[in-house]
């Protein structure tokens, strides 16, 4: 995942495969199966867990609690929905602020922390925001949360489009999530974006070279939070609803597990695949059994136990091995995947 | 006097709780300062622990005939006992599973024996959820600490004095075994330094293993006692980890005597914030971690430790 020195193009040729087959996901998606409800879902949660890779994967930092702040993104999008009536754009202006001023707040309880605390401090505040979410009945609803955040129009300057047909949502879903790739890669092969991998490599080393280690660490899960924030704002639009299930500590734990069976640690795009997988595994363990999750848990301690770096670890792997027979072929193994 | 015996009552509460609470983060704080992992599915085996209780009292054995009706008609009180030896060592079997397939993930990332034992934490409830259904159901206790007593003019559940006696007890035995035996030592010496153990020719997987199988069991106990209280449901062990890990990092990983008073603490802020505002008492414990926190970074008993690496 080191990525390499020099200039990096701003949209490479694995983006635009994945693009491709974003914007054309609702072409072909019945053809297998599969339908344009669950792929608003899925770039949602793609949104979700690239942020989050972004501290996990990256800077090395487990957040146990991070659907906190993809909770009060849905909240705050869902309040200002039904309190203001502003629309899709500030509603997820909203989200993303205050998701943002949230994860900033705790970052500063967090930012002088490594390791086993810093996980065990994430989950107490995520348990924090979720247990306020369920008792705050005047604001958030309860444990029933917000509902009837109906589907506004999406003003576009000289046109407004409704967003009440899933393949709608979609492509707007779609184009926030190729919009939300761009920024990220430019981000991750920023100086800053340096900076956060040399945290995860050797915190102490970092700080010996002069980086401000607690800044940079603060400012990677504020940014972090700022993406769930904007995914919670979009959550909440699709499901036309707001409710604490999304910030428990199991949602939490979710997000975790995405990340790293798709391979957040070995590659960009390891979460992709592992949100991928997880609402695959959802959709097709669910219309089999009632305990899906119990096969998805077992699935999960497998990969841990055989493969910890995920699909895009083996996947790099096997690349390796058919890169070294064939001789000619210049870039392997993890290079290949990042 | 109005003001002490109306909260008298909270503050008892709070300390059995506590008490229950240090338990179940002892548990926790052997597995974390032996093998370095964070449990994530302790809340599990806690739920585990209450699961197994209920099968060993109430059981179904209508099969085995005569054998079945003879043990369906001992007195309540020798059901519950044999549920207190039973189930511990069931959640202790199930530890021992655990720790072999931790195994693989020693020496790598930290991350990955950690979610190694959320998934866990999802299989174990989700089995549960279907063996046992998804409904609250009600752990039977004893004739004998059923009730309640009236001590002077206060009247008091008989069943939390058990549970605050047997929590006392429970952690009394557990400092005599880890500070007044062999045994006790080598778990010391390996949460101390684990390669300087193995060195001395000590069995490093079995004490490993065995420490995982005891801190599992200890939390196992704890959810048979705590079960009458908070009820049983697939997924109380949330309930049950999420005051184990603010206790721990209250107390100090790895501190004995930091997870006991980070217990009692917790116990009693949670009480007795339930006498004032009964729906908002478990926010207490957070502020109280954040509070400690923000003045000693390590919590009360805390040292550096490799765990921060």
């Amino acid at each position: 995942m080191l990525t390499a020195r020099g200039k990096v193009p701003l949209v490479t040729r694995q983006m635009l495969v994945f693009f491709a087959l974003l914007f054309s996901y609702p072409l072909w998606a019945s053809a297998v199966g599969l339908y344009d409800y669950i792929g608003v879902e899925i770039a949602i949660w793609i949104i979700y867990a690239l942020g989050y890779n972004l501290l996990l994967g990256y800077t090395g930092l487990p957040s146990f609690g991070h659907g906190a702040f993809l909770g009060i993104g849905a909240y705050a999008y869902g309040l200002s929905q039904l309190d203001l009536s502003g629309g899709v754009w500030i509603g997820l202006l909203l989200a993303v602020c205050a998701a943002t001023a949230a994860a900033g707040l705790v970052a500063c309880f967090l930012s002088h922390r490594r390791g086993i605390y810093f996980a065990l401090m994430t989950i107490a505040f995520g348990q924090i925001f979720w247990f306020v979410a369920i008792k705050w009945h005047g604001v958030t609803g309860g444990e029933d949360g917000l509902l009837n955040v109906l589907r506004p129009e999406l003003g576009l300057g000289v046109a407004s489009i409704s967003l009440k047909s899933n393949t709608t949502l979609y492509y707007f879903a779609a184009a926030l999530l190729a919009v939300i790739v761009v920024i990220l890669w430019r981000v991750l092969h920023s100086p800053f974006g340096a900076a956060i991998q040399a945290i995860r490599m050797n915190e102490t080393r970092a700080r010996f070279l002069g980086y401000r280690v607690w800044l940079i660490k603060w400012s990677v899960f504020t940014l972090s939070g700022a993406f769930a924030g904007l995914a919670g704002g979009l959550f909440c639009l699709t499901q036309e609803s707001a409710y604490p299930d999304v910030m428990s500590l199991h949602a939490s734990g979710f997000v975790v597990m995405m990340t790293l069976i798709g391979g957040g640690f070995v590659s960009f795009w390891g979460p992709v695949v592992g949100v991928i997988v997880f609402f695959l595994a959802r959709d097709l363990l669910g219309s089999v059994t009632e305990a899906w999750l119990l096969w998805y848990g077992l699935l999960f301690m497998a990969v841990m136990l055989f493969e910890p770096e995920g699909v895009a670890g083996a996947w790099g792997r096997i690349a390796a091995r058919l890169g070294s027979q064939k001789v000619a072929a210049p870039a392997a193994g993890k290079e290949a995947s990042t | 006097m109005d003001f002490i015996s109306g909260l008298l009552p909270h503050i008892l509460n709070g300390l059995a709780l506590g008490l229950l609470f240090a338990l179940i983060a002892l548990g926790f704080t052997l597995i974390v300062s032996v093998m370095e992992v964070i449990n994530l599915a302790h809340g599990s085996l806690f739920a585990l622990g209450a699961y197994v209780a209920l099968l060993v009292i109430s059981p179904d054995l209508s099969a085995l005939g005569p054998l079945g009706e003879a043990y369906a008609a001992l007195p309540l009180g020798a059901r519950y006992a044999i549920a207190l030896v039973i189930a511990p060592l069931a959640v202790a079997v199930v530890g021992f599973g655990l720790e072999v397939c931790l195994r693989r993930t020693y020496g790598k990332k930290k991350e990955y024996g950690l979610l190694l034992t959320f998934g866990a934490a999802l299989v174990i409830e989700e089995a549960i959820r279907l063996t046992w259904g998804p409904a609250e159901q009600v752990l039977p206790t004893p004739e004998a600490v059923t009730g309640a007593f009236l001590a002077g003019d206060m009247i008091y559940s008989k069943y939390r004095v058990f549970a605050a006696v047997f929590g006392l007890c429970a952690i009394g035995l557990v400092w005599l075994f880890l500070d007044k035996t062999p045994y006790g030592a080598i778990i010391k010496a390996g949460a101390h330094d684990s390669e300087m153990v193995r060195a001395l020719g000590i069995n490093l997987s079995r004490l490993q293993l065995l420490v995982f199988g005891f801190g599992a069991a200890l939390a196992g106990i704890a959810g048979i006692i705590l079960a009458p209280i908070w009820g049983l449901r697939p997924h109380v062990g949330v309930d049950a980890v999420i005051p184990a890990f603010l206790i721990i990092v209250l107390g100090g990983i790895g501190s004995f005597w930091g997870a006991v008073a980070g217990g009692l603490l917790v116990g009693l802020a949670v009480g007795i914030t339930g006498a004032y505002a009964t729906d908002w008492s478990i926010l207490s414990m957070y502020l109280l971690l954040i509070l400690v926190l923000s003045v000693r970074a390590r919590g009360l008993f805390g040292k550096k430790t490799v765990l921060e690496t």
